[in-house]
């Protein structure tokens, strides 16, 4: 119960030698943990999350899920790409996109989970739609009913509300937290937005400019369940703000800094 | 009212371009009467008698039975093969060469090959059909393989999918469009290489009936066979474009928003 049901042990990855993403990447999480992860955007979040997803090896070191070691995606793992739109099959309606990974097992209780997972994302009304005849945030809610459908233990989540309207997104984080508290499963946020990132998680791990590596892991102790009015308050919350900003622009200011002596 | 009268223009200048012609050929064939210009009277005589009694079953079913068991074997094959090719990229460089040769004969040369093979029998006509319509359904079926979005192929494999499955239930649908526009080429080919393979060596078929009919100057029964492989092409693309916009119907929504948006 006490093993994490991800460590990160030194992970590295790169597309081409030249140009190294991810530099010794180490964290861990334990199981039922809400870990955000804030890093500038390219800095190699989308990357990192497909190693941990086993659809790509890292070059060194090490991904381990409950100790083990996946050359594909582990069975408990769950993830909604940052692509959403591009992630949907668009020859299939929102109900039968949501129920794709349910396989061997008999259609009332299949039916049963999709009409929940479709309930838990507020998405019952549009089941017989397309993907393409919906709004960003609608197409947004469809991925994670599909990923949350399946029942994981890890659910992964690349920027999930990166392109959507302010108050979408602020639904959006609300209905993530409830799912991911209900099913007490173990969450990893990706996300640029460092609001977002210690308003959800319980602990935020951020990322350098690329190569990325850990500058810091954030505990976040701010009690449950938490408001957008309140917690946003709380002078917890504001200081947890200031120290991750301050990280976040400290490594802003190395790049632009970096940036300039090659410019030299 | 004007939209309405502007929606039947067309129509009406359809019909009375098909009336001028037939009035043409009824002008020509009553003012010079010749074996080789039968009067419409007789080729739509001839051309119902095709299709009751006697002629249907040793004229069109024999034609219809091969042409569906060629086009049939052919779509299987050029879908399976070409969804495996094109998904299972590492197969490609070892097949492709021949693939590209191949496709540069043109169906009918296979013709004498083929009635070495299997002599002068049905095989021989089904495998000259199949032949000539494979080409376009397997080279479309590769291209569409190819162009899936990879990243719903991912999604695929964190659902964990079989390779079978995730042809069958992501490159298949996902090259169903390019499927589709490769199998209506076929078809047309089928239907050449039906009447071609029934030229040779022959007892039944459209295509035997023409020849023979034209061998006895029954010029009428040339033109009602001639207008009867006519009236089959027609059905069949019908049919086919019918069974197109049922099955794509998602495909036309998709990139009709995105061509808008
Ligand atoms: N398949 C790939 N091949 C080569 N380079 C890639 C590939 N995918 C991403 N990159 C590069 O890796 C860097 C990090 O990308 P990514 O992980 O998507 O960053 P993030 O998700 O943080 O925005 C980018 O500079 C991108 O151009
Ligand atoms: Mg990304």
């Amino acid at each position: 119960m006490n093993e994490p049901i991800l460590v990160m042990d030194a992970v590295s990855k790169a597309y081409s030698a030249a140009a190294p993403i991810l530099k010794d990447i180490s964290f861990s999480q334990k199981a039922g943990e809400f870990v955000a992860v804030v890093g500038p955007s390219g800095c190699g979040k989308t990357t990192m999350l497909r190693c941990i997803a086993a659809l790509m090896q890292p070059d060194q070191g090490q991904v381990l899920h409950n100790g083990m070691h996946f050359f594909d995606p582990p069975p408990w793992l769950s993830i909604v790409f940052q692509d959403y739109n591009r992630s949907l099959f668009p020859w299939l309606s929102v109900r039968r996109n949501v129920a794709f990974g349910l396989r061997d097992i008999d259609k009332r209780e299949r039916d049963e989970r999709v009409q929940t997972a479709l309930q838990a994302v507020a998405l019952e009304h549009a089941a017989d739609l397309y993907p393409w005849q919906l709004s960003g945030g609608m197409q947004q809610r469809c991925a994670l009913a599909r990923s949350i459908v399946v029942q994981p233990k890890l659910l992964l989540l690349d920027e999930p509300f990166a392109s959507v309207d302010a108050q979408t997104r602020i639904d959006l984080q609300d209905m993530v937290m409830d799912i991911c508290k209900k099913m007490s499963l173990s969450t990893l946020l990706v996300t640029h937005d460092i609001d977002e990132a210690v308003f959800m998680a319980d602990k935020v791990v951020v990322l350098s400019t690329r190569p990325a590596h850990v500058v810091e892991e954030i505990a976040v102790d701010l009690p449950w369940p938490r408001d957008q009015l309140t917690t946003k308050e709380s002078p917890e919350f504001l200081r947890l703000r200031h120290r991750v900003y301050t990280l976040v622009r400290h490594q802003a200011q190395k790049h632009a800094g970096a940036n300039r002596e090659e410019l030299k | 009212m004007t939209a309405k009268r502007n929606h039947i223009a067309p129509f009406v200048w359809q019909i009375c371009t098909i009336a001028a012609l037939l009035a043409l050929w009824q002008w020509a064939a009553l003012n010079h009467p010749a074996p080789h210009l039968p009067t419409l009277q007789n080729i739509a005589a001839g051309y119902l008698r095709l299709w009751h009694g006697d002629l249907l079953f040793t004229a069109i079913i024999p034609s219809m039975s091969r042409l569906a068991v060629g086009f049939f074997i052919a779509v299987a094959v050029g879908c399976v093969l070409g969804l495996m090719l094109g998904y299972l990229r590492e197969l490609d460089p070892w097949i492709r060469p021949v693939l590209e040769y191949l496709r540069f004969i043109p169906a009918v040369a296979i013709l004498p090959a083929a009635l070495l093979l299997f002599g002068p029998t049905d095989t021989m006509r089904v495998f000259v059909i199949a032949f000539g319509s494979v080409f376009p359904v397997l080279l479309a079926a590769i291209d569409g393989a190819r162009r899936v979005e990879p990243l719903l192929l991912e999604v695929a494999r964190v659902e964990r999918l079989t390779i079978p499955e995730r042809l069958f239930r992501v490159v298949l649908p996902a090259a169903m469009p390019s499927i589709f526009a490769g199998v209506r080429i076929a078809l047309s080919i089928a239907l050449v290489m039906m009447v071609i393979s029934e030229l040779i060596a022959a007892d039944n078929g459209l295509g035997f009936y023409i020849l023979r009919n034209q061998r006895l100057f029954q010029t009428a029964n040339v033109y009602a066979g001639v207008l009867t492989i006519g009236t089959i092409g027609l059905v069949l693309t019908l049919a086919l474009l019918a069974l197109e916009k049922r099955v794509l119907a998602w495909h036309r929504g998709w990139r009709g928003l995105a061509n808008a948006g």
